[in-house]
């Protein structure tokens, strides 16, 4: 009996030991600690991901030859659409260099586009976050903006070697500037995400609407970013104001929800815009230099 | 053994047991004490103490409403509100990084062996290195980001940033602690003018918010937070009119009415609102001013806020129809801006137009003038004495006083033919100069012009002839005719405040009513300047001597001659209901023939007289020409006059302009004032040709 005591009391004294030991120790240990423990955890979450492409891939296989072929019709006519809108796009995007030199157009920020898979939804944070399966080896950055085609599914917060933390739209991690479709001063707009009910749905909120907005009759108002923040490429969209809440008014602004244009709890690949050049948010993200 | 213990345990004696009952008693008491008092508090004293504790542990935090907006009569607004963004250390998240940078300062002052440590001077300064060490964060972000990508040059932030606004201000940061400790502490007040006052280009201050915003990290002790400041789109258009707004610790209503909880006992903070500081803005502000918001806060015991418990939004104010139309009013403003010396610097000046039948002011100017987003926030002490020293305050269309000068003809000429003294086609000799007394009074032309009757006196604004009139009209008929046109009738009192007799509330604060002079024999010995002579008289017809009267008063006067009437009540807010009355107003007192012969003669003043440098092709219109000498440190400068109405026959609306000359410029009342007017009405006469043809079209439906 007594041998069982002194044990028991062994392990919380232990406990209390490493719990103080843990407290004590420098941050840069306990960062370090908690880095190594998502390269750890990076190659279950790898597996996760590829294993979720291979049921896919399954899936795909067991479709009809008959299926596949229409299948690869409709792709072939896709492409050859694709194809001559790319050639019409390369023209436009000459024209722009030629008129950016002529103005001396001070080119706002440039990005290159990284084709990442998510690899899973982290639960720690209500499933607000995804995990991606591309890193600082990569290239990718802190800050850095994350999108699928023309939408803004979030933005990158943590970056280690294979993988990246995301921070959905709806996180209330998730701050940007937006433009309000119909609004024609174009005044700035916050988006903002919400700390969503442990089974609730999760929202984003549009902020500091001027009172005299109205949105445009018939259709929910698309919201736009600005680019003038120097994260987002502008014009890219965030969503749709929810109609339904539009009315609140706070303080002496109005408020809205935002409903993302894609479904974010279903995504599978996602494009991370690195910026050539780096911006001074990513420096603060990094490290603490101005004390 | 054992019982014969127990047994002992229990008091046998009486003085025992006695004693023991004396315990119980007291124990009983006791509890009984502790359970009815419980109970009372409980029961009875229950709400008196939850409003205690309430009063202990919650703060109620007041925000400001928002200002309502000013329109001018289209309703275009001419005063707006816009978001600003300022950027706020949460104090009580920052507790931690305080007592951290304390505890190291310490380290540091016990490592040098300091003998006397002060610690609350070290307590100070770690809030100091810290609050300093996260605003230059801020500004990192903002300045980086200004930066071109490619070359690198320098912000363009920089030259506009006040450096006050990147260093945290120890004094500011102490009087927060004191008063406001609960409340954020504010870094940068208004990110997209930083500096105050010198605003960026919408552009820039926009990128400024947007760049904090993406870049700064969203969870920490930094805060975003996004308030209501005035905004005057048009600048200094009209500023002396709509004024400006200054700081309030006093919010505009009472919260514990409109509260549903007792806030009277409890501690209260609030944010700093506006309240009108001058013009519309001030005299309007019980209008303006909203309802304050308010907010329910528990508070942690060092003072801080911790939850927010309710709240109530704070309610926008009303909206302020003005009668102006900017259209107008920017064409008068840049009319006046001409005008300048030969430095090449503005002269003071005042123009005014307003509708004829309804006395609505469709534009008010005063230069120099001063820019009120300039002092929407807080005003740099060199802005401020900047419209000090040019004389900027004044609102020299209402508040200016002057000799009318020539402009004053139409009185004189209208009290001598109702005196019967003079007759529209009576014809005076005159000469190139008129004997008084033992002085002789000159003629502008020192040819003198020779026979002149109404009709020409008015187009080339005979001195002489209003002599002759004024001296045989006599002072008190003279003094009773200004009296009559209102020249010593305070305006723009609102009309209901003018008949009920009460204590006037001006539609502008400090507006013509005051220092104005219709002089006569007892105001003369009133000032003691002696007894009234006949020069006096003759000074006194053409404008000068001691008559002192504003723009807003002669364009009033050129408003009631084109009615036939006598007074015009101006007004600066815009009524559709207005009817016309115009307060203390009488017919002119003309035969048709006198009052035809008074409105030719100002017409033929501007097609061939004083003022045919201001003549409008298309647009025949009525005016006067003035030219009034006055002293400026004990020289002879002019006054520049002109007043009018248009057009002549169907009049519309009525002008009055004034340009204050200096020692060295040549100031003429036609060719200094007559530009300013022509311009004014360039800009009317279109206007007015469309909403014309509108109405017909409407009428025509």
């Amino acid at each position: 009996m007594d041998q069982n005591r002194q044990g028991a009391r062994a392990s919380y004294v232990a406990l209390a030991i490493s719990f103080a030991v843990w407290v004590l120790l420098p941050s840069a240990v306990r960062r370090l600690n908690r880095e190594a423990f998502a390269e750890f955890q990076a190659p279950a979450l790898h597996l996760v991901g590829k294993s979720r492409d291979l049921a896919t891939f399954w899936e795909k296989k067991s479709r009809s030859t008959e299926e596949m072929a229409a299948a690869g019709r409709d792709l072939a006519r896709i492409n050859a659409a694709l194809e001559i809108k790319l050639n019409a796009l390369e023209d436009i995007r000459r024209e722009n260099v030629r008129l950016r030199e002529i103005t001396r157009y001070n080119v706002p920020v440039e990005y290159l586009s990284v084709v990442a898979r998510v690899a899973t939804r982290d639960s720690s944070s209500w499933w607000q976050r995804i995990v991606i399966r591309k890193g600082r080896n990569d290239g990718i950055r802190p800050g850095a903006p994350v999108v699928f085609g023309n939408t803004v599914v979030g933005r990158v917060t943590a970056v280690h070697l294979t993988t990246s933390e995301v921070d959905l739209v709806t996180s209330p991690g998730f701050r940007c500037t937006a433009y309000l479709e119909g609004d024609d001063q174009n005044h700035i707009v916050l988006v903002n995400g919400v700390a969503a009910n442990s089974l609730g749905t999760a929202k984003a909120r549009v902020s500091v609407i001027p009172r005299d907005y109205s949105m445009p009759a018939g259709q929910p108002a698309r919201v736009f970013t600005t680019g003038m923040g120097g994260v987002f490429p502008s014009r890219l969209m965030l969503g749709y104001l929810d109609g339904g809440t539009y009315a609140t008014q706070v303080g002496n602004f109005k408020e809205s929800l935002l409903i993302p244009s894609r479904d974010l709890y279903n995504l599978q690949e996602v494009s991370v815009l690195v910026p050539l050049h780096q911006n001074p948010g990513e420096a603060l993200m990094q490290g603490d230099q101005f004390q | 053994m054992k019982e014969s213990s127990d047994t002992r345990v229990l008091p046998s004696t009486p003085v025992e047991r006695l004693r023991l009952y004396g315990v119980f008693f007291f124990f009983a008491a006791g509890f009984l004490y502790v359970v009815g008092g419980l109970a009372f508090r409980q029961l009875v004293q229950s709400s008196d103490l939850k409003e205690q504790s309430d009063t202990q542990s919650r703060r109620v935090v007041l925000r400001p409403p928002a200002r309502g907006r000013i329109y001018d009569r289209n309703g275009f607004p001419l005063v707006d509100n816009r978001a600003r963004w300022s950027v706020k250390a949460d104090l009580a998240a920052l507790q931690k990084e305080f007592r951290a940078e304390y505890l190291r300062l310490l380290a540091a002052e016990k490592a040098r062996e300091a003998v006397q440590v002060d610690r609350e001077k070290l307590m100070e300064d770690a809030r100091v290195r810290v609050l300093q060490g996260w605003l230059n964060k801020v500004w990192f972000v903002i300045d980086e980001t200004n930066r071109s990508s490619k070359d690198r040059k320098p912000a363009k932030l920089a030259p506009v940033t006040a450096p006050g606004e990147r260093q945290v201000n120890i004094e500011d940061l102490r009087k927060h602690l004191r008063e406001r400790r609960a409340l954020p502490f504010t870094l940068v007040s208004d990110l997209a003018f930083p500096g105050t006052g010198q605003a960026l280009t919408a552009d820039d201050g926009t990128k400024s918010v947007a760049r904090f915003i993406e870049q700064f990290p969203v969870e920490g002790p930094i805060r975003l937070e996004s308030d209501i400041v005035r905004t005057y789109p048009f600048g200094a258009m009209a500023a002396h009119v709509l004024g400006y707004v200054k700081d309030t610790d006093e919010l505009p209503d009472n919260v514990d009415d409109i509260s549903e909880i007792r806030l009277e006992s409890m501690q209260k903070l609030h944010y700093t609102g506006k309240t009108g500081a001058a013009g519309i803005e001030l005299s309007y502000n019980h209008v303006l001013s909203g309802l304050s918001g308010w907010e329910l806060w528990s508070k942690t015991s060092s003072g801080y806020n911790q939850t927010r418990l309710k709240y109530s939004e704070p309610q926008q104010g009303s909206n302020v129809p003005l009668s102006l139309d900017y259209r107008i009013q920017l064409a008068a403003e840049s009319a006046l801006s001409k005008v300048k010396d030969p430095q090449g610097k503005l002269l003071p000046a005042a123009a005014v137009m307003l509708d004829v039948h309804s006395g609505e002011i469709l534009a008010l100017a005063s230069q120099p003038s001063f820019d009120p987003n300039r002092l929407a926030d807080r005003v740099s002490a060199n802005y401020y004495e900047e419209i000090e020293k040019s004389g900027g305050w004044l609102n020299r269309a209402t508040q200016g006083l002057y000799a009318p000068g020539s402009t004053f003809k139409v009185i004189t000429a209208t009290a001598g033919m109702r005196k019967k003294v003079i007759d529209w086609d009576d014809i005076l000799e005159c000469g190139p100069s008129y004997r008084v007394g033992n002085r002789d009074f000159p003629e502008h032309e020192p040819a003198g012009f020779g026979e002149v009757n109404l009709d020409k006196m008015l187009a080339i604004s005979c001195n002489v002839w209003n002599y002759q009139v004024a001296l045989r009209t006599g002072i008190e008929a003279l003094a009773a005719e200004s009296r009559r046109f209102g020249l010593d009738t305070p305006l723009l009192q609102t009309v209901s405040d003018v008949e009920s007799g009460r204590q006037p509330m001006t539609e502008l604060p400090y507006a013509a009513n005051r220092g104005l002079v219709v002089p006569d024999r007892e105001y003369k010995l009133r000032i003691g300047a002696g007894a009234w002579n006949d020069g006096d008289t003759a000074n006194m017809s053409i404008g000068q001597g001691y008559l002192l009267t504003t723009p807003l008063h002669m364009a009033c006067v050129a408003a009631s001659i084109a009615r036939g009437q006598t007074r015009t009540t101006p007004s600066i807010i815009h009524d559709v209901r207005r009817d016309g009355h115009h307060v203390g107003s009488e017919p002119i007192g003309l035969t048709q023939a006198q009052f035809e012969a008074l409105r030719g003669g100002m017409v033929r003043c501007v097609e061939e007289g004083t003022a045919r440098v201001a003549r409008i092709p298309g647009l025949v219109y009525a005016g006067k020409t003035g030219t009034a000498e006055y002293f400026k440190k004990g020289e002879k400068a002019h006054l520049a006059w002109m007043i009018g109405f248009a057009p002549a026959n169907d009049p519309v609306v009525a002008f009055a302009v004034l340009v204050e000359g200096q020692l060295d410029t040549n100031t003429w009342g036609g060719k200094t004032a007559g530009p300013v007017a022509k311009e004014m009405l360039e800009t009317w006469w279109p206007i007015a040709v469309k909403a014309n043809q509108e109405e017909k079209a409407e009428g025509s439906r």
